[in-house]
């Protein structure tokens, strides 16, 4: 795909929000648009992460081994949404696996070309670390209702239950 | 605020508001775990054909000797001859009532209550956010905007259940799809087999591309972090506080707001509430042990 | 029978010997008076059957936590303000049986139980506990639910009231507008003198009862003297609460770090909200007989302050006292007035001398504000 469309679909991800027009053209000069099929594997667990990926279409769903639990289904991530954060931060191997629910496109940015734009140009660097926090912060929140639990049953405090209030609900 | 239904008699003012009505338990439907759908009769047939509610609004339902609690009915407005309401067994008389069974009868006050706008969805985007079995009080106005389908935009559900066996209703979804309501469906903890998204509805309020902020209303009802979450979210896709709608739910006992129990600072949750417009709560909706 | 139709008619002067004829007068028309009388060392709110039973010559003391009776003078009749009880109790009664399912081969069968009390008269009523009254009419009328028990009851009542001569250290009606002087609300009005009462009637009801008394033409001078004996309950009145914006000042203060201190010392012994003339809360619970086919439902006082108040799915809203304080002190002086379009408190000071360990709502107002006390 053309600098330029790609250019085009990195504008209209939410993660982009962060990002200028300049900068939103040098990634897009050095990212791919890359297609798979629904059911496809786009990286494994444990594997060296090059990319960056921003969905721009279709779901991805993250996994994570269990011994004796199989893979785990943990969340699935959607369009404008990152995957592969692992690339650019932490110890660049990835925390999940990611499957294709459906057919999945996304813009593959390779993680040592962003990093390189990001050490010659702080400013860009900042703008990109930026966009990966809020995206971060955002998966953070939502991992953190997930282990509320809000829908189970039983209340944690399950004491209270042994008595006998007045009314119910 | 809303407008009610037309009431039980005709003279509200003098009505006792404790006059309770026997109700037969003509149907008992098992959901989910620990959740069932009774559905309730007058004994009284014509009091039972004059029965109007509005979606959103809650029934007192009493069992003699336990006690009383506050169920939203969770029908079809339009039907009139017979109620649902879906429990889940959380306490005492819930437990009670998960134990009785068709013909036996129980004592039924109602309708309480404000309920969701309907007029203010006539010709816009209707996204309708449920989680667990906060999708019970909103099933009334998914039929009230499916029945006239025509008047509304784009109608979405987005519904957040715990896992996959914990899918309220998943039976309907298929009908509600065909009659023109997208449903969007996501589960806390997947299992084998499990297709479907993973993680909190929230993300899905995040990614939802299939209505226009500017031109919306958003219905609400779970536990309140879920529903605080994505009051947040909305505001962030461009909802102003008043296009936003939700259910709150306090310890109810006369449901008339004269005992007191189901303040929630300033309002009356039976009487103000139970269906709120988030402005006209948010300066306190948030505050901790309010 | 009071409220709409208050109609002033001209005073009159009965003597304090001619006094007691009221008593039969009002057990002809069918009342059950109730009134203040001394009982385990305190006064309040009984059946009276005739003058004899009023704590005349009584006198209380009234600080914060403090709350004492003592012998002044014989010839004082009412020279004590206000008790625990309140006529909250005879309106709003603590206990009632609302209404009875049994067990029958078709199903449940419920009937409402009709309440039927006595007709009462109310000897003794402050301008307080007037405003106090108007404050529950809103709660319990002006909705679209009434309550049919309150309804009836205060259809019914006779009001004689009484201005308060006098002031206790935690009265501070003046601050909420709501006394010392009685202004309507009742069908008789009392004004003590040394030897008799100022009557002034402002209902037809009231003009008859004055009628049916032994009275004389009121002079000036006895106008005089009542006018004064009034403004001296004015102007013994120390305490002040500042009203000013108190709604907004205290619904924007709801994480203000004092409701920690106040905490500290409140017991959460709903105390405040037992003696409280306008509280209404109520809990509803069931009496059954052992096979469970014969089930009352009664209600009764219940209490924001009482722990499980506000429990739901397993827990507690208000789970701590420092919640549960500033449920009541923000639903009594502000919310309240969003609810009801008034003030839920009428400056009566129960809660300040009942309070066991003397907790001052004036003060916790004051220290919200930022002031200190």
């Amino acid at each position: 795909m053309e600098t330029d469309q790609l250019k085009f679909v990195l504008s209209e991800l939410r993660f982009s929000v962060w990002l200028s027009d300049e900068m939103l053209r040098q990634i897009a000069a050095v990212s791919s648009l890359q297609f798979f099929a629904g059911g496809s594997i786009v990286f494994r667990e444990g594997q060296r992460g090059d990319d960056l990926l921003l969905v721009r279409r279709g779901r991805l769903a993250l996994e994570m081994n269990v011994p004796r639990r199989g893979a785990v289904r943990i969340m699935t991530v959607g369009p404008g949404e990152m995957a592969g954060w692992s690339a650019l931060l932490g110890e660049g191997r990835m925390t999940a696996s990611a499957i294709a629910v459906d057919d999945v496109e996304v813009v593959r940015a390779p993680a040592e070309k962003l990093q390189e734009l990001s050490e010659t140009d702080h400013e860009f660097g900042y703008r990109l670390m930026r966009s990966v926090a809020d995206g971060l912060s955002k998966r953070l929140v939502a991992t953190r209702l997930q282990l509320l639990d809000l829908f189970a049953e039983t209340p944690p405090s399950a004491s209270r239950l042994d008595r006998d209030p007045i009314g119910d609900v | 605020m809303n407008s009610l239904a037309s009431p039980l008699s005709q003279d509200r003012r003098v009505a006792d508001p404790w006059q309770t009505h026997p109700v037969v338990i003509r149907d008992i439907r098992r959901e989910i775990d620990s959740v069932a759908t009774y559905d309730l009769a007058f004994r009284d047939a014509a009091l039972q054909r004059s029965f109007r509610f509005a979606p959103g609004q809650f029934n007192m339902l009493y069992l003699p000797g336990h006690g009383e609690i506050a169920i939203s009915i969770s029908d079809d407005p339009r039907r009139t001859d017979g109620m649902t309401h879906t429990v889940r067994t959380v306490g005492n008389v819930t437990r009670k009532l998960s134990g009785m069974s068709v013909g036996q009868t129980l004592g039924l006050r109602g309708p309480f209550g404000t309920s969701w706008p309907m007029t203010p969805c006539v010709g816009r985007d209707v996204v309708i956010v449920a989680g667990g079995i906060g999708l019970a009080p909103l099933r009334p106005v998914i039929y009230a905007l499916l029945n006239d389908r025509c008047q509304f935009g784009r109608l979405n559900l987005l519904y957040g259940a715990r896992s996959p066996d914990t899918v309220l209703y998943h039976e309907e979804f298929e009908d509600w799809t065909s009659r023109g309501l997208i449903v969007h469906t996501t589960v806390d903890r997947s299992r084998p087999g499990w297709l479907g998204n993973v993680g909190v509805v929230t993300t899905l309020m995040e990614r939802l591309r299939t209505f226009d902020p500017r031109n919306a209303i958003l219905l609400c009802c779970g536990p309140e972090v879920m529903m605080r979450f994505t009051i947040l979210t909305a505001i962030s896709r461009g909802l102003s506080p008043r296009q936003i709608w939700i259910s709150m739910e306090r310890n109810m006992q006369c449901g008339v707001g004269l005992c007191g129990h189901c303040q929630l600072g300033p309002v009356f949750v039976c009487k103000e509430g139970p269906v709120f417009r988030y402005d006209q709560v948010s300066s306190f909706i948030d505050i901790e042990a309010l | 029978m009071t409220t709409v139709h208050d109609t002033r008619h001209e005073p009159r002067f009965v003597n304090k010997e001619k006094f007691g004829e009221i008593f039969a007068l009002l057990r002809q028309r069918g009342y059950t008076v109730i009134g203040p009388t001394i009982q385990q060392n305190a006064i309040v709110y009984a059946e009276l059957r005739s003058v004899e039973e009023l704590p005349r010559g009584w006198a209380d003391e009234q600080t914060p936590g403090k709350y004492r009776v003592e012998r002044r003078s014989c010839d004082v009749w009412f020279g004590f303000n206000v008790g625990s009880h309140s006529w909250k109790a005879f309106l709003f009664p603590p206990h009632t049986v609302l209404e009875k399912a049994e067990s029958t081969d078709e199903g449940w069968q419920f009937t409402t139980v009709p309440d039927d009390p006595p007709k009462y008269a109310f000897l003794g009523v402050r301008a307080c506990e007037l405003a106090a009254m108007r404050v529950q009419d809103r709660v319990f009328m002006s909705g679209a639910y009434v309550d049919p028990i309150y309804h009836a009851r205060r259809g019914s009542a006779l009001i004689i009231a009484v201005n308060c001569t006098q002031a206790a250290s935690t009265c501070f009606c003046t601050s909420m507008e709501s006394g010392p002087e009685c202004t309507s609300g009742f069908d008789l009005a009392l004004t003590e003198l040394s030897d008799g009462f100022v009557l002034e009637s402002a209902t037809a009801e009231g003009a008859e009862i004055t009628a049916a008394l032994t009275t004389e033409e009121v002079t000036i001078e006895q106008l005089q003297s009542a006018q004064h004996a009034r403004q001296q309950a004015v102007t013994q009145i120390t305490r002040k609460l500042d009203t000013t914006d108190i709604r907004d000042t205290l619904l924007t203060n709801l994480t203000h770090p004092h409701w920690e201190t106040v905490a500290e010392r409140c017991l959460s012994c709903a105390n405040c909200t037992m003696v409280c003339p306008t509280c209404f809360c109520s809990s509803v619970t069931e009496v059954s007989d052992l096979r469970g086919e014969h089930v009352r439902r009664e209600r009764h006082w219940d209490s924001c302050f009482n722990v499980d108040f506000s429990y739901i799915n397993g827990g507690n809203v208000r789970d701590s006292v420092r919640s549960r304080y500033r449920q009541w002190l923000t639903h009594k002086l502000a919310s309240w007035i969003d609810q009801f379009d008034t003030s839920g408190c009428v400056g009566c000071g129960r809660c300040i001398t009942w309070c066991p360990v003397g907790i001052d709502l004036t003060e916790e107002v004051a220290a919200i504000r930022g002031e200190s006390p």
